[in-house]
């Protein structure tokens, strides 16, 4: 481009005086900005436009200043003047007051309305809130789901705990992967509950010995499917006991069997 | 009030945008009379002038937020919203019916750019030194806001040369401003 034959073009004055196209704004910004001759020129021209306008110019109606200023000035509250208003009403009323009285009426109507959307709104939003919240704890606990699930996908030994005398309908199905991690994940399908200081705890038994595999809550189904265990590399059956809690060697089983089930 | 605080353009710009209001009355003082002056070349009646005079310095006031330092002066910003604020109102319906008709688009009316009680001053006294042909241009499109079409329309010139005639007015008024 040659910057002079641009700047001697016109565009500078078309520009400054605002007669330019929308394209050709554009393309004369976008070259000021790359090109600081042009922006100075018109930078220039600019200010002998100005200078020019600014001789002898006639002063405007003093009263412009004055109602410009309040115009502009921050809304005075003003006081109310209800007085007068308790004369006898049995008088014709001139129609400002019917319009008066419509638009207190029109205003009470909005009032209401306002006020009745807001309630809705808090409803609704109370409500939004709640399901939100719902929705949260549905979608951790199908997570969970999900997770178990991918678990359950994985080929593992599936061994079926049976009820001891202690307790025949008892049952607990036990996952082991055995060519993997050695992971496993115990499902309980029923155990009686047992009193606050007793606690489960699953055993895998390898030549007539226990191995701990760790010790349960009974309200440990309640937050997940599958639970999982201590790992274990051979076994030969597993069992569940009820142990007291806390007692002071975990390894070695007290209790009685309540679940068994042979490999 | 009393004390009289002078600005720069940037800090006038600043407290403007902070709405100060003793920035916005010094802007006032120092500029209402030059776009006044331009407002009255466009619409002619004083009455109807100081109502746009008020609405620009309103417009101002609260659009001063929109105005880029970068694109140009406070004056070119404050002339353009002056100048686009006279042109609506011409166009306004009031005021077609009150004042002067528009005797460009007339067809027959023989349009002379002479304004009846205008003083020599400001853009005017610059314009008066411009060809009679560039003056009207200049006055149609920059005071009447018309468009280059609807000019070559009227005046019955191509539009390409329009173009031209104006360009090179615009430039032959840069030169005699300097």
């Amino acid at each position: 481009m040659n910057v002079k034959e641009y700047i001697n073009s016109g565009i500078i004055e078309s520009y400054v005086l605002g007669m330019a196209t929308e394209a050709e704004r554009q393309e004369f910004e976008q070259i000021c900005a790359s090109h600081p001759e042009v922006a100075e020129a018109r930078d220039s021209f600019e200010r002998s436009l100005e200078t020019a306008l600014m001789q002898e110019a006639p002063a405007p109606p003093a009263f412009v200043k004055e109602k410009l200023l309040q115009q502009i000035a921050p809304p005075v509250v003003e006081d109310d003047g209800v007085a007068g208003m308790t004369e006898a009403p049995v008088r014709r009323l001139n129609p400002w007051k019917w319009v008066a009285a419509a638009s207190l009426l029109l205003l009470a109507g909005a009032a209401y309305w306002a006020y009745s959307t807001n309630e809705k709104y808090q409803d609704l939003a109370a409500r939004q809130a709640t399901m939100e919240k719902q929705l949260q704890q549905s979608t951790a606990a199908l997570q969970l789901l999900q997770q178990d699930a991918d678990i359950l996908r994985h080929p593992m030994k599936t061994v079926a705990l049976k009820g001891t005398e202690m307790a025949p309908q008892a049952q607990t199905t036990v996952f082991w992967d055995t060519t993997g991690t050695k992971d496993v994940y115990m499902l309980i399908n029923n155990l009686p509950q047992p009193t606050s200081d007793q606690q489960y705890q699953l055993w895998a038994l390898l030549d007539g010995k226990p191995i701990d595999l760790g010790v349960f809550d009974f309200d440990v189904k309640e937050k997940r499917l599958l639970v999982k265990m201590k790992n274990v590399q051979k076994a030969q059956a597993f069992a569940i006991t009820l142990e007291r809690r806390g007692r002071p060697n975990p390894e070695v089983p007290e209790g009685k069997a309540y679940v068994v089930g042979k490999l | 009030m009393g004390t009289t605080q002078t600005y720069d353009e940037r800090e006038l710009v600043a407290a403007l945008r902070r709405k100060d209001e003793q920035a916005f009355s010094y802007l006032y003082d120092h500029y209402a009379g030059a776009l006044y002056n331009v407002v009255k070349q466009v619409v002619v009646d004083t009455d109807v002038s100081s109502d746009v005079l008020q609405e620009i310095f309103v417009n101002i006031w609260r659009k001063i937020e929109q105005y880029d330092e970068s694109k140009g002066r406070l004056f070119t910003w404050m002339l353009n919203i002056a100048r686009n604020a006279a042109i609506d109102k011409t166009r306004s319906k009031g005021f077609q019916q009150s004042s002067r008709v528009l005797p460009l688009l007339d067809g027959e009316t023989v349009y002379t750019s002479e304004r009846p009680g205008m003083d020599d001053y400001g853009l005017k006294k610059v314009l008066g030194k411009l060809k009679d042909e560039q003056r009207l241009l200049i006055d149609l499109s920059y005071f009447q806001g018309y468009t280059h079409e609807q000019i070559a329309k009227a005046l019955d010139i191509p539009l390409g040369t329009v173009k031209t005639r104006i360009r090179s007015a615009l430039t032959q008024l840069r030169s005699l401003l300097q």
